[in-house]
């Protein structure tokens, strides 16, 4: 499973964006879970954002969804950290 | 910006944002055109939903709350991302321990006494609102932002960014996003979104060289200052002065703000390039107020406070409809003098026409 994360906006306004394969991760169930559950609470199109704040586009094996600061589910708030820290 | 609305072709309807997105970044212009178009429309229609949703909430000063005092309340998030969290300091309360709750209370301070006293403005809607601010937001959380209702700072994660309530200009810059709402609310999208930036650098700025007693010469016209981690090259996020030359960075990249509109760049990110073509009303502003000298907050201030706050200010406003109501305003409160003549060559100067 292919999990990328898109950044953009923020005070700074620089995107940032990585990405992880799970294939042949001892942690890969872990990931699919959570992968699950941040796009199922996803929106088909980027939804109201604040000023400053950042909006993101999940896309796991090639489906994509939106969510924005403030307004993150805690599956897509840990999903999140963990691609941007985790990822390439 | 919206005049071609009822002529394009019904190109982009299920096309995903994303693919829309690189559409947009496209050589080919037939399919760049018509992406850039759809993704404006659609995040300025979503925009504009929300903005009249949040303005339309009326807020009631406290009973208690003087006039010409701030009602502050700083709570900390513990690194949850919970709003507002935890209240730490009320308004009064002595200062303790943790310095990025007593940076944001004095920076919420600063904010309110700039307003107050340079341009007789009681808090965010005139009113005396309470200001609330939350910090460690979140975990080495490299934003700050204002939800429509509170600022929030994150502490950066040490690596790029540095605590966000650091500079006093980012804690203005927050608040001064709530001013915008209560009074033009600029769409946050394109154009009116870059003017709605602009409005938080510039009062931001003027915050920060009020704090210091500083003139329009001796100030440094930067956002952001001291906070870029020390291993990132760069001294800020974006200059007044010369946009486009805040830092250039390998993880960061280099600066991307024009100073011009020769350069303004087309983009559906960041809200249409919200934080990028804000360089160009942030460039006018500063040779502005540096045309003119001494506190930039008083004269160039004041004209740009007033076009904010007049209410002809359209929601939707473009450049040259902002710098025309700041021409109307210069010769309104100045007559035919050196302030109209600033701001005249200034906007020339950055190539935004003027009627």
């Amino acid at each position: 499973m292919r999990i990328q994360v898109k950044r953009t906006g923020g005070f700074a306004g620089i995107d940032r964006h990585a990405s992880v394969e799970t294939a042949g991760r001892a942690d890969a169930q872990e990931w699919h879970d959570l992968a699950k559950q941040a796009v199922a609470a996803g929106r088909q199109t980027p939804p109201i954002g604040v000023p400053d704040g950042f909006s993101y586009q999940i896309t796991v094996d090639g489906k994509t969804v939106y969510c924005s600061d403030p307004r993150l589910t805690e599956e897509q708030r840990k999903l999140i950290s963990w691609v941007l820290k985790e990822g390439a | 910006m919206t005049a071609n609305r009822g002529f394009e072709p019904t190109f982009c309807t299920i096309v995903p944002p994303h693919v829309l997105d690189t559409l947009a970044r496209s050589d080919d212009p037939a399919l760049a055109g018509p992406a850039r178009r759809t993704l404006e429309r659609d995040a300025l229609e979503r925009t504009h939903r929300r903005l009249t949703t949040v303005i339309g909430a009326p807020t009631l000063a406290p009973p208690e709350a003087l006039a010409d005092q701030p009602n502050r309340t700083i709570h900390d998030a513990r690194h949850k991302q919970d709003l507002p969290g935890k209240k730490v300091r009320g308004e009064g309360d002595k200062p303790g321990k943790d310095a990025t709750v007593n940076r944001a209370y004095a920076g919420l301070g600063a904010t309110f006494d700039l307003f107050l006293k340079a341009y007789e403005r009681n808090s965010i809607n005139g009113e005396g609102l309470p200001l609330n601010a939350t910090v460690h937001f979140g975990e080495d959380y490299n934003n700050a932002f204002w939800n429509g209702e509170q600022m929030v700072f994150g502490d950066g994660d040490g690596e790029i960014f540095l605590d966000f309530t650091i500079p006093v200009d980012v804690i203005g810059h927050e608040l001064a996003h709530g001013v915008t709402q209560y009074t033009a609310n600029l769409t946050y999208f394109g154009q009116p979104g870059a003017l709605n930036e602009s409005m938080s650098d510039v009062f931001g700025a003027l915050i920060k060289q009020y704090t210091l007693g500083q003139s329009a010469a001796d100030a440094d016209w930067l956002i952001g200052a001291g906070l870029l981690a020390p291993r990132v090259t760069g001294k800020a996020l974006r200059s007044m002065k010369e946009p486009g030359t805040a830092y250039d960075d390998d993880v960061l990249g280099k600066d991307p703000q024009p100073a011009t509109m020769d350069d303004y760049v087309q983009t559906g990110r960041d809200n249409g390039g919200v934080h990028i073509n804000s360089g160009i009303p942030n460039h006018a502003f500063y040779l502005t107020a540096t045309a003119l000298g001494g506190n930039a907050w008083e004269r160039a201030g004041q004209i740009w406070y007033d076009v904010l706050t007049g209410g002809e200010l359209d929601s939707e406003a473009n450049f040259s409809d902002f710098a025309n109501l700041t021409l109307a305003q210069a010769r309104a409160t100045y007559g035919e003098g050196e302030e109209l003549q600033a701001v005249t060559k200034a906007w020339e100067q950055v190539g935004v026409l003027t009627a």
